[in-house]
């Protein structure tokens, strides 16, 4: 019996269209899983139905009528509850407190804590006994947080769970006691959507599956129906057509180190990363969102102070402790989130574009205010900035256009490295082509070397030489030539075929 | 097309949006001055406006201060301004004795103390990360203390030198001359903010730390200068304080403390931090001196300049601060 | 199996000994010996009657602002607000009319409770950064405080003594008297406070104070109304400091508009020092009272040690430094300890 039934669902966020025509269908008992690559749309729609975000167009029928929820409170007085991860866990209550917050049950004016602890014990029980309820939720591993915030969302006795990735942070273990967990719920009735990347959890616990590629959902597997088949559903998450590889038009690549990374770690982020990068080569990185990109990005650029890495630029030892050393060294960082970590929102194109000349040593006490004016104006041509002047603002300008400004802050600057941090995310077309034209340019003319991270994989497959892919805070794979397309991409990130790395569980 | 128009139109709101602020300012101080001709006569003369602004530069230089450190960002305050200059005052008293020769003695005495201060204050909530509030707070009343300690039961002796009584307390002709000290403060710290090279670094370590310090900027050396700079300032304007006076006395600063950050308020100068401009600390400064003088005119008194204060202070922090968007 | 069980214990006695309650009840145990080691009458039941009184309004402030700090907050007007409270009661109480002190008693609560409204609105609803919205209330208060008593002065009726020593008040029984000379009202003060404070932890507000102050975020995805449970924490703290009003005026018969400025520092120093976090959702109200009872004995110290008086406010801003920054670097060795273990 059909729970719940999304049609047509559309949603854009600026210039981006996250789900252009976004179906799904979930029966009570059942679990669904969603599954697609990066920016698919399955998060997104799972976030509509929840109430998180609201839908453009579209309709969701919840119980056979018409719903539209304002935020998650709603849709969870209705009975949908979204696991998320973890948003919503206060670290100083305990477990049992943050299994039931906000919805504690009385005994007249006093919090029954007794009844509390009892059906959080109950719960926890099934999902990991050992865990002691009484602990407080900052002493836990992100496994066992990820399980209480799963209780938590079970507590609410909902019809319909929506679990976005809950497997991320679990052990094995962990997950077999949730699954065995879920078919209970489902034999009670609960209609279930299970979102993970691996792949033999998807196969071993839907019943069907649905999956998103650029916005809309292409295919569904009913598992009752059909074998299991999982090379079919990469050929799905990816896209039939096996793109042929555009010939660039290949620059000569020189021997030439320009950067060496030797077995750099940084807490439970990242892991034993060693890499070489040659001069003039674009080394990408890829894999599924969130397994360490970002970070390796910001150890790159310094922004770690406790990081432990042996790196060299053009053969010199280098500290890697503080940004302003990655600097002084060329490494030039643009960042992944421009507005929190790459701009100063509140003011002008031309500010933002000469601070970091600010912290240079040489910098003259008084700014040279014509000298700069017009090198900012020259950057404007340069990419295509559309600003109405550099005294602009930078918040009036469009997402594409302060990526611009974040870029064109180093183009005074002697590079020896460009760290590329998903600089298309949220970019409209236009701008991303400019972007990448002007990149493309100082690789091929000048031989910049360029690590560039992006969550589309077709920007990987367009522009790098070399990809490298990680899992977990590790790189586990590494692509280049005639191996890079979105097929192998995929199956790399999700540790289905073995690409020279770690070995594939 | 559109999106020319739409630029357009972005830009135009800019001007609007830096200005407004601004022009609420000035808006304020003349409604305060028409009220106050209409309740008590003689209000809106040349005479009084003088000697409002007079009174009101005091509180502009301590606003100085305040704006220094919250323009660092990160809820920057410093509340030891008011006994910092108090503890330079009373000290520098006796060294000055009503005399010339000694006076760059006291100044030295009081960069020295301003240092001092500034420096604890600096580490304490740049690099120990204690709130700034609680710090510079503590530290008043450690001032407190030390002056209480130094001037146990004796009076303070020594006049200030007669340099500081005449660029303080005198005028030339009807100019109270320390509008020509607040003038060249200006110009210099309006120089300093928006020419150089320290004035964008403070600005963007207050706008957004993160992009300041991937920028290579040391975030936490920036802020704690922000704090010495305020120490060394309101230290300095001890100096001024004992010569407009004439005398020291045990509680000479303490009362600028919260003019000097509610006219940083009312001259809009966001209390997140990454903007710095002084004038509307100064317009902010006329506002509340005139507003002191229309409750004094009224008979109110202390009661009413501290209710009122207190009541702008908070009216603009909403209009101004509030965070009212729902989540 | 012994082996694990003795592993256990450890973790726990190692659990123990780091929370910061722990080491605030060292230091109290400490700063109680080396007291009662300096002042020779410190176990007369006099001295100890005077003690009580002397610690008990740092005490009611200091909690009330631990119930503020844990839900996120922090009031910078908590003296101004004891000052107005008693200016607003020995202003509208006659001397020699009994049934004006009920008035007044009851005007005074309300105004407390427009105190901790204005001040929730201001941190809950508005979300003006804690500081500084209390930092200009705490002029407001002052300068309605100054309106009424523009110097120290007014009334208080006769039965209001009661609130600071029963014996003093005309026509008290006996019985009562005798009480009063060994349980001192200031205590039983104490007492209602946390008799309140322990009633609303047992309930569902008590435990959203926490969720709030703890990570506003998740309280708010969980359903909670986070603005609301700021508000109600501000008031709770209005009703701690009218307690110590109400022994202020017992006390003095008079109303003063700056008599609590000195007292708003030492509360915060106060909670932080008991083990409450300044950032929220951690620390224990009572603890507040710990901390309270520390700073005290730490005075009680330094008076005995014969600086002169006029050290006592300079040593008592260092102390206060000390003990915060001390706090902080506590919480956060504490913190970088618990991630070692945790990898």
């Amino acid at each position: 019996m059909i729970i719940l039934e999304a049609t047509g669902i559309k949603k854009r966020f600026g210039g981006v269209i996250a789900l252009s025509n976004g179906n799904l269908k979930c029966q009570k008992g059942k679990i669904t899983g969603l599954l697609g690559a990066n920016g698919s749309g399955k998060s997104t729609i799972s976030k509509i139905i929840t109430g998180v975000y609201s839908a453009d167009a579209g309709e969701i029928k919840y119980e056979g009528r018409i719903v539209k929820y304002k935020n998650p409170n709603e849709a969870r007085k209705d009975g949908i509850a979204m696991v998320f991860q973890n948003l919503s866990l206060v670290a100083d209550l305990t477990v049992w407190q943050n299994i039931v917050l906000g919805a504690e049950e009385k005994n007249g004016l006093f919090l029954n804590d007794e009844s509390a602890k009892e059906l959080s014990k109950e719960i926890i029980d099934q999902l990991l006994p050992s865990l002691d309820i009484n602990k407080k939720v900052y002493e836990l591993n992100p496994g066992e947080m990820q399980i209480v915030e799963i209780a938590k969302a079970i507590s609410n006795r909902p019809k319909l769970l929506i679990l976005d990735e809950p497997t991320a942070a679990l052990e094995q273990e962990q997950v077999k006691s949730l699954f065995n967990y879920m078919r209970k719920l489902a034999a009670e009735g609960v209609a279930m959507i299970f979102t993970s990347h691996r792949m033999w959890e998807v196969m071993e616990i839907c019943d069907d599956v649905t999956i998103f590629r650029n916005g809309m959902d292409v295919a569904t597997m009913d598992f009752s129906k059909e074998c299991k088949d999982p090379e079919k559903i990469i050929s799905y998450i990816s896209g039939d057509t096996k793109k042929a590889k555009v010939e660039k038009s290949r620059k000569v690549l020189t021997d030439e180190t320009v950067l060496s990374i030797k077995d750099l770690n940084y807490g439970k982020y990242l892991k034993n990363i060693s890499f070489e990068l040659r001069k003039g080569e674009i080394l990408g990185i890829g894999g599924l969102a969130g397994q360490g990109q970002n970070e390796l990005m910001l150890a790159l650029a310094g922004n770690y102070h406790g990081v432990r890495c042996i790196a060299e630029v053009k053969g010199k030892r280098v500290k890697l402790n503080k940004p302003a050393n990655a600097i002084r060294n060329n490494i030039l960082l643009v960042p992944g989130d421009r507005q929190q970590e790459g701009l100063f929102l509140k003011h002008s194109v031309y500010t933002n574009m000469i601070f970091p000349k600010m912290a240079l040593k040489h910098q003259p006490l008084f700014i040279p205010r014509k000298k700069y004016r017009e090198e900012c104006e020259q950057i404007i041509k340069t990419l295509s900035i559309k600003t109405h002047s550099i005294d602009t603002i930078v918040n009036t300008l469009s997402g594409g256009n302060q990526q611009k400004v974040v870029v064109g802050k180093w183009l005074s600057f002697d590079t020896n490295v460009l760290l590329l941090a998903d600089p298309a995310k949220g970019v409209d077309i236009g701008a991303k082509r400019d972007l990448y034209d002007y990149i493309v340019r100082q690789v091929r003319e000048k031989n910049m070397s360029v690590i560039l991270y992006a969550s589309d994989n077709e920007e990987l497959i367009e522009y790098c030489d070399r990809i490298l892919i990680m899992y977990e805070g590790q790189i586990v794979a590494t692509l280049e030539g005639d191996d890079i397309n979105e097929d192998t991409i995929v199956a790399a990130s999700m540790r289905v075929r073995d690409f020279g790395g770690e070995h594939v569980g | 097309m559109n999106n020319l128009m739409s630029i357009q139109n972005g830009a135009l709101q800019n001007v609007y949006e830096k200005y407004k602020k601004f022009i609420i300012a000035f808006l304020l101080i003349i409604f305060l001055f028409i009220l106050g001709e209409i309740t008590v006569s003689n209000f809106f003369s040349l005479a009084q406006i003088l000697l409002t602004i007079k009174l009101a530069a005091f509180i502009a230089l301590f606003g100085l201060c305040q704006m220094v450190v919250i323009a660092a960002g990160d809820g920057g305050l410093d509340l030891s301004v008011g006994y910092t200059a108090t503890m330079t005052a009373v000290l520098t008293a006796s060294i000055m004795d009503g005399m010339n020769e000694n006076l760059w003695k006291a100044i030295l005495v009081a960069l020295g103390i301003g240092l001092v201060v500034g420096v604890i204050n600096g580490v304490l909530s740049a690099y120990v990360k204690l709130p700034p509030l609680i710090v510079t707070l503590a530290m008043s009343n450690i001032l407190q203390g030390a002056i209480n300690v130094y001037t146990a039961g004796k009076n303070i002796t020594g006049k200030p030198s007669p340099v500081l009584t005449l660029i303080a307390a005198k005028s030339t002709g009807i100019f109270p001359n320390i509008l020509f000290i607040l003038a060249i403060v200006t110009v210099v710290v309006m120089i300093i903010l928006y020419k150089t090279k320290w004035g964008l670094m403070l600005f963007g370590v207050g706008s957004n730390e993160t992009t300041a310090y991937l920028s290579g900027v040391n975030v936490k050396l920036v802020r704690c200068i922000a704090f010495i700079i305020s120490g060394v300032l309101s230290s300095l304007i001890g100096l001024l304080l004992i010569g407009n006076m004439g005398i020291a006395f045990k509680d000479m600063g303490s009362n600028y403390v919260m003019p000097s950050i509610a006219a940083v308020v009312v001259g809009g100068v966001s209390m997140a931090g990454g903007d710095g401009n002084y004038l509307g600390v100064i317009l902010g400064s006329i506002f509340l001196q005139t507003l002191t003088n229309l409750l004094v005119a009224l008979g109110w008194g202390d009661a009413g300049k501290w209710t009122g204060f207190g009541t702008v202070l908070f009216i603009l922090l909403i209009v101004y601060v509030s965070n009212r968007r729902s989540r | 199996m012994n082996k694990t069980v003795k592993a256990q214990s450890n973790i726990n006695f190692k659990k123990l000994i780091s929370k910061p309650e722990f080491s605030s009840l060292l230091i109290l145990i400490i700063m109680f010996v080396i007291t009662a080691i300096l002042q020779t009458n410190f176990f007369e039941i006099k001295s100890i009657i005077r003690n009580i009184n002397a610690f008990a309004p740092l005490i009611l402030l200091s909690m009330g602002q631990a119930v503020v700090i844990i839900s996120g907050g922090l009031d910078l007007s908590a003296g101004a607000a004891l000052s107005l409270f008693t200016c607003v009661l020995t202003t509208i109480m006659k001397k020699n009319d009994p049934t004006t002190g009920i008035y007044a008693l009851l005007i005074t609560i309300v105004v407390a409770l427009l105190v901790g409204v204005i001040n929730g609105i201001g941190i809950g609803y508005l979300r003006i950064p804690p500081v500084i919205v209390t930092f200009a209330t705490s002029y407001i208060w002052l300068g309605i405080s100054l309106f009424l008593r523009p110097t120290p002065g007014g009334e208080a009726v006769d039965w209001f003594k009661a609130f600071y020593d029963v014996g003093a008040v005309k026509g008290m029984p006996e019985f009562i008297k005798a009480i009063g000379g060994v349980i001192p009202p200031a205590l039983v003060l104490v007492l209602i406070g946390c008799a309140f404070w322990f009633v609303i932890s047992k309930t569902r507000t008590g435990r959203h104070i926490y969720a709030v102050g703890g990570n506003s975020d998740s309280a708010y995805a969980s359903g909670i109304n986070t603005a609301k449970i700021q508000m109600i924490a501000c008031i709770i703290n209005s009703i701690f400091i009218l307690l110590a009003a109400l022994f202020f005026v017992g006390q003095n018969q008079s109303g003063d508009a700056r008599m609590g400025d000195p007292m708003t520092l030492k509360a915060i120093a106060a909670a932080v020092v008991g083990g409450v976090a300044l950032a929220g959702g951690r620390g224990s109200v009572y603890f507040g009272l710990v901390g309270a009872l520390i700073l005290s004995f730490v005075n009680k110290i330094i008076f005995f040690a014969n600086i002169p008086n006029a050290y006592q406010t300079l040593v008592g801003g260092v102390i206060v430094i000390v003990a915060i920054a001390g706090s902080q670097a506590y919480t956060l060795y504490n913190k970088r300890a618990m991630l070692k273990e945790s990898k």
